[in-house]
């Protein structure tokens, strides 16, 4: 763990300093009022009521829909019951049930001293409408749990969205790193998602069950359309390796290829008749919370950084990127070694593809577009040389890290798309920049 | 001497980054300063994720969003799905972290975008849709604001029988089955087509091809080609949109036919109105999307007030003809 930790924060990982300044950067700008939730809020706003009210007093207290509105509510409601308050209502709903119950309360002609809910009801023009229309509730108070100030970025729900939606990218970003570390590039991993996430669901729905499928049924399908996945990427892999044809031609015929493959398997349409247990690895978080597909994604890191760094396996890819001529000559498989990274690029686009069927408990031939420049990006940005030779995997998730924190730090403040796409592509182009320098030796004329 | 340069390039990137975001979050720091002097004015955050911001349509949607809302005292962030599912259940999660009252969706997909969905059902955020649906099981959606599209469809229905009078003829559809707003368009036009048709013995209108067109420019151009082939003497040809309209039109232009066949789109978009106006397009169902945006937004103030609203309000279209091209003001 420690030697992990060492190599991150050595100078092979020098993207690792932006890629803290970024975290830095948009927690400073995304600060601002938080409202307490769930448990938490209802505790702290018992207290404030009981301190507020010696006597106690007639109360509706309101949360929103869902796990923390419920937990709000029933806590406040447990609390305010034994200090001997009379609970006129309390519920969870929508501003049109809150208005019903304010109603009803006042239409009875009984008076209620206090509403107790949470900010988004206090802001609603339901209670200034109360106010205009009935006299009688001019006495009401409406309290909500205080607000306390924290950066949206570093909420721990957002942390983990940032990890979870770049889940697919950086899954797939490992293979790419294996096969521009060779020299080569594979533009066919966004469409190797669709094609995997149409094959996985369609078999489910074919062949092992629909909505019925077992969990055997779904890991057939799963398996099957990463097998195929990964035999695509092999075929693409045999014309780089005894054909001599460019990688960019070999993996953009594949793009089509797959990409055409999914329309015709899917006739253009999502496939959703799946069980509702198969969105497991893309919605679930067994392990303390964290999302499956994060799990996921470090095991698969920590498993290429293992492979990469200390087996004979990776020495030999290194070296076929730096120079395949002498990596021939001293003994090193070099077609078969360009065979197995194509071949693992494409079984972790199809692993990618099915996280994504996951999530959205749906396989669309649409899944996927553009991906392969997002997967290049993170790839580039984490220090790897596109000539090949060079790279760490670490590198890539921090590359992919980068990406994800620039576009949520971005949606956060609310800039444009369109200013977004220009921050992006000049994000690459620096990591480029920066990869021509280091070839050159940093000296910026030579 | 080497370490030293690598560290100022490193330096010199990392700065770069922060150039970059200092540009980004420059016009947030300006909108999160307003709020704070315009104080308790302000009542919320709407978060909007259109289909695409490529697309005027969306647009204008997005434009009237934030206007109305605005007079409400609401602000609007707005963001581009892109088309891209993903991309746009990402945009709702971040929605949801920064605590918006209220989303309003255009579904990049109508069945996928349900997780997300389901995400903001569980935190309380009322999810509105507008001119896309969205039909996963199990999401909720507290209310539907689109066009009435199969009361379009009739209209172009009628605009075909106008244009094609007594004499009738062979028909084209150019069709975008994958949208379901697109086969009410196409519905609602055979309708009165086989109306049209019903105890006539001359001068039928015969639909003699369906064919996908996309909803873009060169499949339309595509389709309209190949039907001239199997039907040189083709009268009319309806297409579910303007850009696959457009493709059509030139098809015939090369062709030489375009007096030959009349041309009913739909949409109403600012090049689909140009084409009316210069005779290149018959007639255009046009849709409202700006009177779409404005009732989304009064749809959730009442909601806001604590009012059931309906699930669904439709916007009606309206027949957009060479006459109206003519005296339309916002046209060259």
């Amino acid at each position: 763990m420690m030697k992990i930790l060492k190599a991150l924060f050595s100078s092979d990982y020098g993207m690792l300093g932006a890629l803290l300044f970024l975290c830095v950067f948009f927690s400073s700008i995304t600060y601002e009022q938080q409202q307490p939730v769930g448990e938490e809020g209802a505790n702290q706003l018992s207290e404030e009521i009981i301190e507020k009210f010696p006597v106690a007093g007639t109360v509706l207290i309101v949360g929103k829909k869902g796990v923390d509105g419920n937990a709000f509510v029933e806590g406040i409601r447990k609390r305010l019951t034994r200090e001997g308050w009379e609970i006129k209502g309390a519920l969870t709903g929508g501003p049109p049930e809150f208005g019903r119950a304010l109603r009803n309360v006042f239409e009875t002609n009984s008076s209620l001293d206090l509403v107790a809910c949470e900010q988004f009801f206090a802001q609603l023009p339901v209670v200034e409408n109360l106010r205009k229309l009935n006299p009688a509730s001019s006495e009401m108070r409406v309290m909500t749990p205080k607000s306390y100030g924290w950066p949206n970025f570093l909420k721990a729900s957002n942390l983990l969205n940032v990890a979870n939606q770049i889940a697919v990218i950086a899954i797939l970003a490992i293979g790419m790193t294996l096969v521009i570390i060779t020299a080569g590039i594979d533009l066919s991993v966004g469409s190797l998602i669709a094609f995997s996430a149409v094959l996985a669901t369609w078999t489910i729905r074919e062949w092992t069950g629909g909505v019925d499928a077992s969990v055997f049924g779904m890991t057939v399908g799963c398996a099957l359309a990463m097998l195929a996945s990964g035999g695509l990427g092999l075929f693409s892999g045999a014309m780089v390796a005894y054909f001599n044809v460019p990688p960019f031609v070999a993996s953009l015929g594949m793009m089509m290829v797959a990409s055409g493959l999914a329309y015709m398997l899917s006739g253009g349409l999502s496939i959703y008749q799946l069980p509702a247990s198969f969105d497991w690895l893309g919605r679930g978080d067994d392990l303390g919370g964290i999302p499956n597909a994060v799990t996921l994604m470090a095991v698969l890191y920590i498993a290429a950084h293992l492979l990469m760094s200390r087996t004979t396996i990776g020495r030999h890819v290194y070296a076929v990127g730096g120079n395949p001529e002498a990596a021939r000559l001293s003994g090193v498989p070099v077609k078969r070694i360009l065979l197995w990274v194509y071949a693992s690029s494409g079984v972790l686009a199809g692993l990618g593809g099915i996280v994504m069927a996951s999530q959205f408990r749906s396989g669309d031939p649409k899944y996927g577009l553009m991906y392969e420049l997002y997967v290049i990006a993170a790839v580039v940005v984490g220090g790897t040389s596109l000539s090949g030779g060079r790279g760490k995997i670490f590198g890539t998730l921090i590359g992919a890290f980068i990406i994800a924190v620039i576009q949520n730090g971005m949606n956060l403040t609310g800039v444009q798309s369109y200013t977004q796409k220009v921050v992006l592509g000049m994000v690459l182009l620096a990591a480029v920049l920066l990869d021509m320098l280091k070839k050159r030796g940093w000296k910026l004329q030579e | 001497m080497k370490t030293r340069i690598l560290f100022s390039v490193r330096t010199f990137f990392s700065l770069f980054i922060l150039f970059l975001a200092g540009c980004g979050g420059g016009d947030e720091g300006a909108g999160m300063q307003s709020k704070e002097d315009s104080g308790s004015e302000k009542k919320g955050m709407i978060g909007v994720s259109v289909l695409t911001l490529g697309n005027p349509f969306f647009s204008v949607i997005a434009e009237n969003i934030t206007s109305e809302a605005a007079k409400h005292g609401y602000e609007v962030i707005v963001v581009d799905g892109d088309r891209d599912v993903q991309k746009q259940a990402n945009q709702i999660d971040d929605f949801l972290t920064k605590g918006v009252s209220a989303i309003i969706l255009n579904p990049c997909d109508r069945i996928s975008i349900g997780a997300a969905v389901k995400k903001a059902n569980a935190a309380g955020v009322p999810v509105f849709t507008c001119d896309l649906k969205c039909v996963a099981e199990g999401a909720e959606v507290v209310s539907h604001v689109g066009s009435d599209n199969l009361q379009g469809g009739k209209l172009a229905g009628d605009a075909m029988v106008d244009a094609l009078g007594e004499t009738g003829g062979k028909v084209l559809v150019i069709h975008f089955p994958q949208a379901n707003s697109c086969q009410l368009r196409v519905q609602g036009f055979k309708e009165v087509i086989n109306a049209h048709n019903r105890g006539r013995e001359v001068g039928k209108i015969e639909v003699v091809a369906e064919l996908d067109g996309g909803g873009v420019r060169d499949e339309g151009y595509k389709v309209a080609e190949d039907t001239m082939q199997a039907h040189p003497d083709l009268a009319g040809i309806f297409a579910i949109n303007d850009p696959s309209a457009l493709g059509a039109r030139a098809a015939l232009e090369k062709a030489g036919k375009q007096d030959q066949v009349k041309i009913v789109a739909f949409d109403g978009q600012p090049e689909g109105k140009q084409a009316i106006k210069e005779g290149k397009i018959f007639a255009d169902p046009v849709q409202f999307p700006d009177q779409i945006g404005k009732k989304t937004v009064e749809l959730i103030i009442s909601y806001f007030s604590g009012e059931d609203v309906p699930s669904e309000v439709l916007i009606p279209t309206a027949l957009y003809t060479q006459a109206d091209g003519l005296n339309d003001p916002e046209l060259e």
